[in-house]
């Protein structure tokens, strides 16, 4: 097996990433820190969309629980922004737990649907309360140093991949793939599906939240239409999509990919971007529906062969 | 009492119009097992068909809606045919982010065709109303309803009483069935979609009609359908029909007495809500 | 001896219909207890309710003793209950040998906490059921026969004490026949009870050292293979509506 050679590509990768800031100009770092945390995101709904099969668009309430608990607790109780973080998470948590009781019973569209309601609730409450600065939002205080946010993005991509390096062989993780594959069989065989679904919702919330708390005080203004932006939850699963649900660096290289093309094509007309991006999910899905680490893994074997073998699986 | 009874009335022509938005969605749900995440933009481009065949061509924007339909229809079939159809065996996240990728390519291409400006189609009674019971009715909001109810109980006909439609229910049990009343089931997931988008086309033109339309209105709008879809669950065109009243109704009456901003925060609480408690919607068969 | 598995006056409503009804018997330890009945007798809602599938209307289900009627599925299956699907279930994303791998790591006890060591155990069973050389396949490239062989591999990799098989045999040639009859006596040697459901019926009059028949959801006969397959109420019941068809083509 070539694993200690890959692997150890995959740090060298990570620790040029690291020293990435040191040297490349601000609109750069700024740039990396938006990729980094849609890898972390992308990372976080690969637990529960990729690998439990659960297409969650609930991920975005968490990130803005993350964002409005860390300003909440800095700007409101006066706390440093590690407290502030670690407040909005927890939050992020219960709520995951709570709610994860009621609706991971629901299965397919029905489930995705449901999160989806929530996230529209949940910027309608936000958008009222006293506490959160109603539609107009909270401005935090402001901190230069854009330097240590892309090294704490980086620190939580990192994390994040580790977390789902250890899902993926470990007995959690096969309870977790059971679950997709086949829900009333995994139970069968003495998966406690209920409990192993609410666990990883929460996992896939804890890190939403952290990117949403990291995201909030580097930009230092949220409110709630940003906040809770069901675009950004729709950006999580397609990143993930496109680089490979349910496998372990597939939702970093999708974000990574995704992202530069988008940058690229930003600087152009921005209507044109938009619509070569569509133009590219829809080529994405259809030639390549495991994604990228699929593509990767398998594009020696069967070379130009492997698109057209694709198409003839999932057409009619 | 007059505010309640106006309120009511608004909410009911409200409804008439948000049931044929859902209608499509909740055919092609249920037949083909895909959530149209473009079924949004459908209406939109429908709209944008109506407004240019009236300001264009100066053809009455009731007259252009049986037009709108069959344009709408062909290009919901070709693109079933020859796109959707690629990926019709992929796992959910697969067909939901391939029409999210469609929705995408069409919002952006209405916004370079047509630019992003506010677009309404005006006809020269468009400003007429009546009174009755002392609400007042605008006739075009009137007309849009009952075309809109007519157009569903239509489906609902053709559904239950024709051999095609028959073939189609038959095929949202099991994909084999169709094979029995001798048609390919890759054409009836066409056709389906194709009536899908005819329904999405129609709602459109009268959407354009008494609302305004922009390039950017088709989220929204999917959103609603979704909603109305679960509330109505997935069975009868019938229950659309009560999905979208209560639509209707729930926003009229939250915009009424709590507030127009807390207007989505109903209408999405009462999906959470029926969810939980009735997971194959208000009105669909439990398991 | 305190029997394994207790069912008392077990019933399961569906809607109005009654799918089982007011069903008991006893099932001993290391005992091989054949369930037969023709299409729609209620034998995967038994097998359903045993696994906790379903919940039953009324009745008591006992397992070595302790009541386990409320527990859910995966309750059951740790308490070492392991079943097969009559429609086949595999986990397509996953290779044979992790299929199989998940019944060693949760499974009876909670099954072993290290994947390796699940992974191993998964092999032995792979071998113990003839699929060893389909390993590393994508469990959804197994043909029929093999899903089979699958699915048995899986519910004994949970290390049952009881293992329910529905309809494990059906489709299989008189040599795969005979394979799985060698694996199921060789499980039962080692002191597992198994409840088998099967529609060929030599295979089950070789292999049960009891019958138990169910007709439109009620228990007509059990006893000796022999003994039942003898008895009239069965013939009428099972071969009758059979011949009864048979006879009414031929007309």
């Amino acid at each position: 097996m070539k694993r200690p050679l890959a692997r150890a590509g995959i740090v060298a990768a990570f620790v040029v990433l690291a020293g990435i800031p040191w040297i490349a100009s601000p609109s750069i770092v700024q740039f990396g820190i938006n990729m980094l945390l849609l890898a972390a995101l992308a990372q976080g709904w690969n637990i529960i969309g990729g690998y439990t099969g659960y297409a969650s668009f609930g991920n975005s309430v968490f990130y803005g629980l993350g964002s409005y608990g860390t300003a909440i607790a800095m700007l409101r109780w006066h706390l440093p922004f590690g407290i502030g973080l670690a407040l909005g998470t927890v939050i992020a948590v219960i709520f995951a737990a709570l709610f994860g009781r009621a609706i991971l019973r629901l299965r397919g569209h029905y489930f995705a649907i449901c999160t989806l309601g929530l996230a529209e609730v949940m910027t309608a409450i936000v958008s009222n309360l006293e506490i959160t600065g109603r539609n107009t939002g909270l401005v935090l205080p402001l901190l230069r140093g854009d330097v240590l946010f892309y090294e704490l993005s980086l620190a939580l991509v990192v994390v994040a991949t580790l977390i789902v390096a250890w899902i993926a062989h470990s007995r959690f993780g096969y309870g977790l793939i059971a679950i997709r594959e086949n829900e009333e069989a995994a139970a069968a065989m003495g998966v406690d599906t209920t409990r192993y679904k609410v666990l990883a919702f929460s996992l896939s919330a804890a890190i939403s939240a952290l990117a949403g708390g990291i995201h909030a005080y580097w930009i230092t203004f949220i409110d709630p239409v940003s906040a809770f932006d069901i675009g950004l939850n729709v950006k999580m699963i397609i990143v993930t999509v496109f680089g490979g649900p349910g496998s372990i660096l597939g939702p970093v290289l999708g974000a990574f990919v995704l992202s530069g093309i988008s940058e690229v094509l930003s600087t152009e007309i921005s209507t044109v971007a938009g619509l070569f991006f569509g133009a590219v999910i829809v080529v994405a899905v259809v030639f390549m529906p495991r994604g990228v680490a699929d593509l990767i893994r398998r594009f020696d074997k069967y070379r130009w062969r492997y698109f057209a073998e694709n198409v003839r699986a999932n057409r009619l | 009492m007059d505010l309640l009874w106006q309120g009511l009335v608004n909410g009911i022509l409200l409804g008439g119009l948000y049931s044929l938005m859902a209608l499509g969605l909740a055919l092609v749900w249920g037949v083909l097992n895909i959530v149209n995440l473009a079924h949004g933009a459908f209406i939109m481009l429908g709209g944008y068909a109506c407004y240019y065949m009236f300001s264009g061509l100066g053809i009455d924007p009731f007259i252009a809606l049986p037009v709108t339909m069959a344009a709408l229809f062909v290009f919901g079939y070709l693109l079933q045919r020859h796109l959707i159809n690629l990926v019709i065996r992929a796992p959910m996240f697969n067909t939901l982010l391939l029409t999210f990728g469609i929705d995408v390519v069409l919002t952006y291409s209405a916004q370079i065709a047509f630019s992003a400006d506010f677009r309404t189609i005006n006809p020269s009674y468009a400003g007429a109303h009546f009174t009755w019971l002392g609400a007042t009715i605008p006739l075009v909001r009137m007309i849009a309803c009952a075309i809109a109810i007519a157009l569903t109980l239509l489906l609902w006909l053709f559904l239950a009483r024709t051999r095609l439609g028959r073939a189609i229910r038959a095929t949202a049990q099991n994909l084999v069935a169709a094979r029995l009343y001798g048609v390919e089931p890759r054409s009836i997931y066409a056709l389906t979609f194709g009536i899908g988008a005819a329904l999405a086309g129609g709602a459109g033109a009268l959407y354009g009609v008494v609302s305004q339309l922009n390039p950017y209105i088709g989220v929204s709008l999917t959103a609603k359908s979704f909603v109305i879809a679960i509330i109505g669950g997935l069975e009868s065109p019938l229950g659309v029909i009560a999905g979208g009243l209560i639509l209707g109704l729930v926003e009229s009456m939250t915009s009424l007495y709590i507030g127009a901003t807390y207007t989505d925060v109903a209408s999405f609480g009462i999906l959470v809500l029926v969810l939980i408690v009735r997971p194959t919607g208000l009105f669909g068969r439990t398991t | 001896m305190e029997p394994v598995l207790s069912v008392r006056h077990l019933t399961k409503r569906f809607a109005g219909l009654t799918a089982l009804s007011d069903v008991s018997f006893d099932l001993g330890r290391g005992e091989i207890l054949g369930l037969i009945g023709p299409n729609g007798a209620g034998k995967t809602t038994l097998v359903n309710l045993i696994s906790g599938a379903f919940r039953a209307s009324e009745g008591d289900l006992r397992f070595e003793g302790a009541p386990i009627g409320a527990l859910p599925s995966h309750r059951r299956a740790k308490l070492g209950i392991g079943r097969t699907f009559q429609i086949m279930r595999p986990f397509p994303g996953l290779s044979v040998l992790d299929n199989v791998a998940v019944g060693a790591l949760f499974g009876t006890g909670g099954g072993h906490r290290q994947l390796a060591i699940a992974r191993e155990l998964a092999h032995q069973k792979l071998e113990f059921v003839g699929l060893a050389h389909r390993a590393d396949r994508p469990a959804e490239a197994l043909g029929g026969p093999d899903r089979k062989r699958l699915e048995l591999a899986k519910a004994l990799a949970m290390n049952p004490r009881l293992l329910l098989l529905d309809e494990v045999m059906a489709g299989l040639n008189l040599a795969e026949l005979e394979a799985v009859f060698a694996i199921v006596r060789k499980v039962r040697d080692e002191g597992v009870s198994v409840l088998v459901i099967e529609h060929v019926m030599k295979a089950i009059r070789s292999l049960s050292d009891r019958l138990l028949v169910l007709h439109h959801g009620e228990k007509i006969a059990e006893g000796k293979p022999q003994q039942v397959l003898s008895d009239p109420t069965v013939i009428e019941a099972y071969l009758g509506r059979r011949r009864a068809a048979h006879e009414g083509a031929g007309t």
